[in-house]
């Protein structure tokens, strides 16, 4: 934010914050309304439908320190997480690469949409199709490893324990998200022809010039689709509770998941809502480390100049 | 020569990869044209009935006996269609409305605050921001209780209300944040000029900035109703009449009696349910592209 | 180009829009139109469970059911005031319930798992029938059963009590039966020179064999159904002979053939004498013998749907309930000939504590019929519950709509459109294809429902646990100490809700310890 940019004209600021209100009211009547009441709720024991008791600090220290799950689904959400933030920076900036690399431009228009078109399908559908024709006892991926003669690898993919949470990880591949390529396939066109003159005549070539030209000028792209894919790796499970409900044993049980179950099936209105408070704080945390501590590609590229 | 060579390259390793994406997409569309039996048997193979309509219609042309009338194989074929719309079509005006006013919603609200926070500065600014942006790290379950509490004491249950009203607040925060990145990058002068033919904020907002911001408008419009159509379970929970109820809430009904359905029909409800998606695609997507391309998705 | 794409589009929705020929379904709209009519004063609303939704069209068949809707409309001539409308409803959902049942919006009447209504009639969000179970039902004719008691049309009692909650009270009627039984694929019996096994042991020589012959799984079961259903089963098969023993509480209601019934009450106390612990050896030997069949099952029991595994031939055997008969039935594909039997009983020969009596029945009420809060909508929601229930015109209307439901004509007409439930009502006769499950169905009733004892939580716990351990995941000793603690906690939950007085069971416990001294394999704190 190193442009300059006017103070509001008469500093009269009255018809900035009224075209601001409504935002803020919604925001506040849909939003914050429903966080403070979980967040007032999570000191209580809490049932819905039934007189609340309070409780203090008890939901929080029981989930911290008496949960038997805590520590295998916290395991299970950094494993599924990191796996997803690692393939959104790897695989479809390489692709965008690709993409951005063929020396059509109509070539390079049919890709991009291409890759976009499978965002009309519904998550759901894809992960039932993963589940019942892909990853299960007959699916595809055993009859594969029957024909290539490794048989003893066949397994009920999402049934085992050991490996269901790969499997789970595994569901999308190969990881083309359209929209993801057309924001790296941006940031690459945005960086300027003179760069990659200066540094072909440095001798960087092919993956040398791709890790040390494209990546860092990509930075503030990738900082963001960090940020949106941590959020989404530690706030969703309802994909798991489609393809294993979380099973078996708690071997793909996150802690969103278990929140869930907590709140609505088991009736602990108060314990859910302790869960969903810390998760809420670790994203808060996560998102101020990936802020503060990542430069973004202005700043590299400011340094570079 | 170098280049070709590198070109071939590079469209082989395309193509596989978009082969493999697109894979689950034609799976979804070939088996919306099978019964249960086919795709337990020959999971690859193309819709048989489909299939044997050339071959019916060049025996009925050739004048031969063939077991089957080409309409009867059309009946056939079209079956889960056929079902699914019938359960679908009272509810596709009602996801229409809603999603695209929610997304007409988002678009206003978060073009203008976007517009505000990206072009002055007044006590509170960058708190404000960061307030908006914090509300993105509420996880969804937590809310849903107490959210439908809200809407049940608002009196809003069963009505587009309750379904807009929250879409809207939830959905301006990212479109707050693509529409600031978006607006940022404009240029100053353009401003400056506008500033010195005297129009005011909601002057320049709408005869500058907007028109400028076709291509963003339509990311944050695909983005929101991609969001809001296939969401299920708040419509289900604040509209339980029938009467606004909304295509997603089909869908989901549908799911919960798939075992003992046809397939075809859920694969496709699926297809169905993409349609509308599809037509705001075909139309959206260069200023969608354009929009993406912008630079308004970095942090 | 995108405006060929769009004519075409709108092309395919013109076409698609004009009104199905050929009778097909208006769903969930049929009812909406009715509304509109004036002179109602009671629209209820009616979720009859996934199968008997008026306008869906089942698996295979040719026309939607139409059962309820018929029924109804006779119901709407007798009191033109009222309107039945049915929808569907997503009933296992469970914030759908918490949140609809909280707020008195639900339908009057869903199609609900009594275990997941027993979570919550404590906070008054289903109406207790008892009352009414007692009267008698106005649409019979004196002398026929049920013109001094409703609970008298019922032709399997001992099913429809084990729906009763925990707090003794009953929340649901049900019109129909659904029960288990295995399908098996007659023409790979016939090629192997095999018939139906008399017991456990023949029944494992049976899978083994075919195992051997290249079936790669000859047991197909779903993972749920084989948690909750093996279980019991098992469970029957290792504690029966000790009944007498274990019965701490008798209660009356059930009457003669639920004797024996072990409630959650009871299975707390036993537990806290040391049954169901890792020093139980029945305990061990129960999930012992479900391991070792497990492995005739299918490598991946996530799968969602063995009914193709079995129209496939993959397997040759399909334990599964009635609602899978008009898949069968209903197959015209189908490359084999199938027949049906019941598990057998385990011989003294395999296991010592088994004494070879037959299987239990597990099977029992389909769909359950609860009545909500929201027929209580006339009556101000200050007032205390019972007087509500007394005021209310809504709830008699709905009552009186359930009782009409009973009248055997009506139950034949829903019941018997679809071929996969037995009624349960006094002179409905089953359709013939259903025979086989008739006979199940006066099997005894498995000891206890080690899914429907405790509380959600408990069911969770269990099954993941099954799960893992039936995977490979942890070993039996590991899974016997989560079990442990898991009756533990759901017994400390149970207590704090229900506030048992466990004195009477104590003393019971204490007058049968003569009897205890018969059983030489005890856990040491029984003896």
């Amino acid at each position: 934010m190193s442009r300059s940019i006017p103070q509001s004209e008469s500093r009269n600021y009255v018809p900035l914050y009224l075209i601001l209100f409504p935002t803020f009211l919604l925001l506040a009547i849909f939003c914050l309304i429903p966080f403070i009441w979980a967040f007032v709720t999570s000191f209580y024991e809490y049932e819905v439908g039934a007189p609340a008791h309070f409780v203090g600090l008890s939901n929080y220290s029981t989930y911290l320190f008496h949960d038997h799950t805590l520590g295998e689904s916290l395991g299970n959400m950094a494993f599924l997480t990191l796996f997803a933030v690692v393939v959104t920076v790897i695989v479809p900036l390489t692709i965008a690469k690709l993409i951005f690399s063929l020396s059509s431009p109509r070539a390079s228009y049919v890709y991009r949409i291409l890759f976009l078109i499978p965002i009309l399908v519904p998550s759901v559908a894809v992960q039932l199709i993963w589940k019942d024709f892909i990853y299960s006892g007959t699916g595809l991926l055993n009859q594969f490893l029957n024909i290539l003669h490794l048989s003893n690898l066949t397994r009920g993919w999402l049934s085992s324990p050991h490996t269901v949470l790969t499997s789970i990880a595994f569901i999308g591949f190969p990881f083309a998200n359209g929209i993801q390529i057309l924001i790296y396939y941006a940031g690459l066109t945005s960086i300027s022809d003179s760069v990659h003159e200066a540094a072909f005549l440095d001798g960087a070539t092919g993956v040398r010039k791709f890790l040390t030209i494209d990546v860092p000028l990509v930075l503030s792209q990738i900082k963001l689709l960090v940020i949106l894919t941590l959020i989404g790796g530690i706030q969703s499970f309802e994909s798991l509770f489609i393809l294993t409900r979380g099973g078996p044993g708690f071997k793909s049980t996150v802690p969103g998941l278990w929140m869930y179950f907590n709140a609505f099936s088991f009736q602990k209105m108060g314990y859910a809502c302790s869960i969903g408070v810390l998760l809420f704080l670790l994203i808060l945390v996560l998102t101020v480390i990936n802020l503060k501590f990542f430069r973004s590609s202005e700043d590299v590229t400011a340094a570079s100049i | 020569m170098k280049s070709k060579r590198q070109d071939i390259f590079l469209h082989a390793v395309l193509i596989l990869f978009a082969g493999v994406t697109l894979l689950p997409f034609v799976l979804v569309l070939n088996n919306s044209l099978r019964g249960n039996y086919e795709i337990y048997h020959h999971f690859f193979a193309l819709p048989h009935n489909l299939i044997e309509i050339p071959r019916t219609a060049y025996l009925r042309l050739t004048g031969q006996p063939s077991s089957s009338t080409i309409s009867s194989l059309l009946m056939e074929t079209t079956k889960g269609y056929r079902y699914a719309w019938s359960i679908f079509r009272p509810f596709m005006l009602n996801a229409l409305i809603t999603s695209g006013a929610s997304a007409l919603g988002v678009i206003l609200f978060g073009s203008l605050s976007a517009y505000v926070f990206s072009r002055y500065r007044f006590p509170g600014h960058r708190v404000l921001f960061l307030v908006v942006l914090s509300f993105m790290m509420i996880p969804g379950v937590l809310t849903l209780v107490p959210s439908f509490l809200l809407v049940k004491r608002l009196h809003l249950i069963n009505s587009y209300w309750a379904l807009i009203l929250p879409y809207v607040a939830g959905g301006q925060i990212l479109a707050i944040f693509l529409f600031k990145s978006f607006f940022d990058a404009l240029p100053q002068e353009l401003f400056e000029s506008a500033r010195l033919d005297g129009a005011n904020h909601l002057q320049q907002y709408w005869h500058l900035v907007l028109p400028l911001s076709k291509q963003i408008i339509a990311v944050v419009a695909i983005v929101n109703v991609l969001g809001t159509w296939n969401n299920f379970l708040w419509p289900q929970v604040v509209n339980p009449d029938t009467t606004y109820a909304v295509v997603s809430t089909g869908l989901f009904l549908m799911s919960e009696t798939q075992a003992n359905s046809d397939r075809s029909v859920m694969f496709a409800a699926y297809v169905i349910s993409a349609l509308p998606l599809l037509i705001l695609f075909v139309y959206a997507t260069k200023p969608f592209m354009q929009g993406i391309t912008s630079g308004a998705f970095k942090a | 180009m995108k405006h060929v794409i769009l004519l075409f589009i709108v092309g395919v929705s013109i076409w698609a829009l004009l009104p199905p020929r050929g009778g097909s379904s208006e769903v969930i709209s049929s009812s909406v139109a009715t509304r509109e009519q004036g002179g109602v004063k009671y629209v209820i609303r009616v979720d009859p469970g996934p199968l008997y939704l008026p306008g869906l069209v089942p698996e295979n068949a040719k026309a939607p059911v139409q059962g309820f809707r018929v029924v109804a409309d006779a119901f709407e001539k007798l009191y033109p005031d009222t309107r039945i409308e049915f929808l569907g409803c997503p009933e296992g959902t469970r914030e759908w319930l918490v949140t609809q049942l909280s707020s008195a919006q639900a339908p009057d009447i869903i199609q609900v798992n009594a275990r997941d209504a027993w979570q919550d009639v404590r906070k008054h969000w289903y109406i207790p029938l008892d009352g009414y179970l007692d009267e008698p039902n106005p649409f019979v004719a004196k002398g026929e059963p049920g013109s001094i008691r409703w609970w008298d049309q019922f032709k399997y009692p001992v099913h429809t009590q084990s729906t009763r909650a925990p707090d003794g009270r009953i929340y649901n009627v049900s019109l129909d039966m659904i029960e288990t039984g295995i399908y098996y694929n007659k023409t790979i019996f016939a090629r192997y020179h095999l018939s139906p096994p008399k017991d456990w042991v023949e029944f494992l020589g049976i899978m083994r064999m075919l195992k051997a012959a290249g079936i790669p799984s000859p047991m197909l079961v779903e993972k749920r159904d084989f948690t909750d259903w093996g279980c019991d089963i098992i469970f029957d098969q290792m504690y029966g002979n000790m009944r007498p023993l274990m019965d701490l509480n008798y209660d009356p209601r059930r009457g003669e053939d639920l004797n024996g019934y072990l409630d959650w009450d009871e299975v707390t106390l036993l537990h806290r004498h040391g049954f169901f612990t890792p020093r139980d050896d029945r305990w061990r030997e129960t999930f012992r013998i479900l391991r070792e069949w497990r492995e005739f099952m299918p490598q991946d029991m996530a799968g969602t749907d063995f009914f193709k595994g079995f129209v496939t031939q993959q397997g040759a055997m399909l334990w599964a309930s009635s609602l899978t008969l008009p898949r069968l039935v209903n197959d015209p594909h189908l490359g084999f000939e199938w027949g049906m039997f019941y598990l057998p009983s385990i011989p003294s020969s395999y296991s010592r504590f088994a004494d070879g009596h037959p299987m239990s029945a597990v099977g029992g009420a389909a769909n359950q019929y609860h009545v909500t809060n929201s027929s209580l909508s006339d009556t101000p929601a200050e007032m205390p519950f019972e007087q509500r229930m007394e005021k209310s015109e809504r709830l008699k209307r709905t009552i009186a709509f359930l009782q009409f439901m009973c009248m055997p004509k009506n139950c034949n007409t829903v019941v018997n459109e679809i071929t996969a439930f037995i009624p349960n009502i006094k002179g409905v006769d089953s359709r013939p294809e259903l025979a086989p499950f008739d006979e199940f169905l006066t099997r005894h009733y498995s000891m206890t429902k080690w899914f429907f004892t405790f509380d959600l939580q408990f069911d969770e716990v269990l099954e993941r646990m099954f799960d893992l351990y039936m995977n490979d995941g942890i070993s039996l000793d590991s899974f016997l100490d989560w079990m442990q603690d898991n009756i533990d906690s759901a017994s400390a939950t149970m207590t704090r809700q229900h506030h048992p007085d466990f004195a009477p069971l104590e003393k019971t416990w204490e007058s049968h310890a003569g009897m205890r001294k018969n059983y030489t394999d005890l856990p040491a704190e029984a003896r």
